[in-house]
């Protein structure tokens, strides 16, 4: 009953002068609305960017023999049992809602050579049929085709490799790797297609060729260094892994990573973005608190008379505070709904298709190893929603703190003598 | 100079006992009440009198616990309010002690009848009792149909009634005013005297006020004069009445 009162009063105090408090609120619920916007569209930027890395790469999720991330060698690979047992984990009817797609990669390090040059690449079989849906790399095709079931001797091969080595598509090249009996052996290969993704050491050395004729080539006859799931979220990462953990247990020699331990760049990469957004919202947020805490402070600064009223009137320290804090967690409420709902409407009616940001950039983007694609689309993640209208809440809470304290703490008999 | 305590019925609404109040201040420290004594009786209408600055105020402030004594000690209702902590004082001014102040301080965002009636919603007081309560006061002192205005759209007078009636709601032991009338008009005095009179003798309310208004001297049962922090002559002027 009593708070009910409190709360009374809180409400009446914050509609009194009308034009400060809509004007207040209006600061939160554009600072949240702000926030969920840049949440969702730093999301969206973050979840093309690692799906576009791990496409190229090791995918959500990656499967390799434990010391292969660290020396990349053939030597540790996994064998065709393994790479059976795998697949055999990956057709789990509890992850076929999660997994869009897996493929079994055999890479090595190895040397392409023209007539007229050579240089270092890395030579990764694939299975054409998957790689195709899985990989960005047959979408980047400038010239000829990629790679097809039933190739054998083909290669789908970089542009600047291609330039380096002035090779064609028709034109035959030489790649040359240690096998897995230690032997250094070369495979003529002719080039299928040729890509460009606009990331140089892809461009530069990376050349795709059918699985099974690495395997074949190199002495390793059902082998992969790594299989690659591709999720059809990044969010869903740690609940495979944990998933796929579990059903290879016992498996030795199998790793089964995240693509935060399995593409450490990329997982750089998204955090100090993510640093960089959380410096931003700290910088609003404290916006947003000064405005919250200086209505609030005048508010009671011009009120001490009615706050030695209250307790003359039995209200204790405590109390008066509350009647000021509810003020600011009244509009804190009112805000974060109003807020909410903004950045809601705003992101999705407005923005759901995308942001193009290709007019900043003329060359395109992309960055630890991922193709960032310049449209943007922002995507809500209920738990990002929550945390914004939470940290709005907190910083209402924080900023009317002071005020209830200096609300509670005044003198009873001065604060009646107090010119209102 | 003082007269020796009086009860009317063995029991005092309010007591007060060498009671002293000095702000420490530069060059010297000021002694606004000096050895203050006094035993007020239940039912009694005191009105204390002085020149400004003689502590009546400050007399008021420490009889309702809004400011604590250097020394000395109060009882209200029996209760020593010297020796309670801050939250059972709060209590204890809401249960206890109602107060009327010389600029009415009504809650602006509150309507007539939820002044009057916030203490006794703070005190737990059903929603039907308290508006029955309210309701029955206005229509004794004259506040029929006001009772949905805010304080900005009531005259001085009616705001005083309002504020009188937010003291009274409660039947606490000790109504405390701080010159009531003295933002009035002659009319709107007379008019809140009648009003207070009367609770005090259908109630059987305690009222203790400061004044500089002669016609509430007039109407007082007891007047006190203070001088510089001191009681300078206590006179009784008429019974204590007895409560109907």
């Amino acid at each position: 009953m009593k708070y009910r009162a409190l709360f009374l009063l809180s409400l009446r105090s914050v509609g009194r002068n009308m034009r400060r408090s809509a004007l207040t609120a209006a600061a939160m619920a554009l600072g949240l609305a702000v926030l969920i916007f840049s949440r969702a569209l730093a999301d969206g930027g973050h979840e093309q960017w690692i799906d576009s890395a791990v496409r190229l790469g090791t995918g959500h999720v990656a499967i390799q023999a434990p010391d292969y991330l660290e020396t990349g060698r053939l030597e540790h690979r996994l064998d065709a049992q393994q790479v059976a047992r795998v697949t055999k984990a990956l057709a789990d009817p509890a992850l076929s809602d999660r997994i869009r797609m897996w493929a079994p990669r055999l890479t090595v390090t190895g040397l392409a050579s023209s007539a007229s040059s050579a240089l270092p690449v890395h030579i990764e079989g694939v299975d054409p049929a998957r790689e195709r849906v899985f990989s960005t790399l047959p979408g980047q095709l400038t010239e000829g085709r990629y790679l097809e079931p039933g190739d054998r001797l083909r290669a789908f091969i970089g542009s600047d490799m291609a330039k380096r080595l002035s090779l064609k598509v028709g034109d035959r090249f030489v790649l040359t790797a240690q096998t897995a009996s230690g032997d250094v052996e070369g495979q003529l290969m002719r080039v299928a297609g040729i890509f460009h993704t606009g990331i140089p050491e892809t461009d530069d050395g990376l050349v795709h060729v059918p699985i099974e004729t690495v395997r074949k080539w190199l002495g390793a006859p059902g082998a992969a260094t790594s299989i690659a799931v591709l999720l059809h979220s990044s969010w869903q990462t740690d609940n495979v892994v944990k998933v796929l953990r579990s059903e290879l247990d016992g498996s030795r020699g199998i790793r089964v990573m995240g693509w935060r331990q399995a593409s450490p760049e990329l997982d750089s990469g998204v955090r100090i973005d993510n640093w960089g957004d959380y410096v931003f919202h700290i910088i609003l947020f404290a916006i947003i608190a000064l405005a919250i805490l200086n209505a609030i402070m005048m508010s009671v600064l011009g009120r001490q008379r009615e706050f030695g009223i209250l307790q003359a009137l039995g209200l204790t320290r405590v109390e008066t505070g509350w009647v000021v804090m509810g003020e600011g967690l009244f509009l804190t409420a009112v805000s974060g709904l109003v807020g909410m709902v903004i950045g809601l409407v705003v992101t999705w009616g407005f923005f759901r298709h995308g942001i193009d940001f290709s007019s900043a950039s003329s060359s395109g983007w992309s960055a630890s190893g991922g193709i960032i694609n310049p449209v943007i689309v922002p995507i809500f993640r209920f738990s990002q929603i929550v945390l914004s209208v939470a940290s709005i809440v907190v910083i209402g809470t924080l900023a009317s703190l002071y005020p209830a304290v200096r609300a509670s703490k005044l003198d009873v008999a001065e604060a009646m003598k107090f010119e209102q | 100079m003082s007269e020796p305590n009086e009860r009317s019925d063995g029991r005092a609404a309010v007591r007060a006992d060498d009671v002293w109040k000095i702000y420490p201040q530069e060059p010297a420290p000021v002694e606004a009440v000096r050895g203050f004594t006094i035993d007020v009786a239940t039912g009694d209408f005191v009105a204390m009198a002085g020149p400004s600055g003689s502590g009546k105020t400050t007399v008021l402030n420490l009889l309702g616990g809004l400011t604590r004594p250097t020394r000395g000690r109060i009882w209200v209702g029996g209760e020593e309010l010297t020796a309670l902590d801050d939250r059972h004082l709060a209590r204890l001014r809401l249960e206890q002690i109602g107060f009327v102040f010389q600029a009415y301080n009504l809650l602006p965002v509150l309507s007539a009848l939820e002044n009057a009636e916030f203490t006794l919603l703070l005190r737990g007081v059903p929603a039907e009792e308290r508006r029955h309560r309210v309701q029955e006061l206005f229509a004794q002192i004259g506040l029929d149909g006001l009772e949905d205005r805010r304080p900005g759209r009531l005259s001085g007078g009616q705001q005083q009634r309002v504020a009188v009636a937010r003291a009274v709601v409660g039947q606490p032991a000790l109504v405390l005013a701080d010159e009531p009338t003295a933002n009035l008009d002659s009319a709107s005095s007379d008019a809140l005297l009648d009003v207070m009179e009367r609770l005090n003798r259908d109630l059987g309310t305690t009222f203790v006020f400061s004044t500089h208004d002669p016609r509430v001297m007039e109407r007082a049962l007891r007047l006190v004069r203070l001088v510089d922090g001191r009681i300078e002559r206590d006179e009784r002027r008429g019974p204590v009445p007895a409560a109907s």
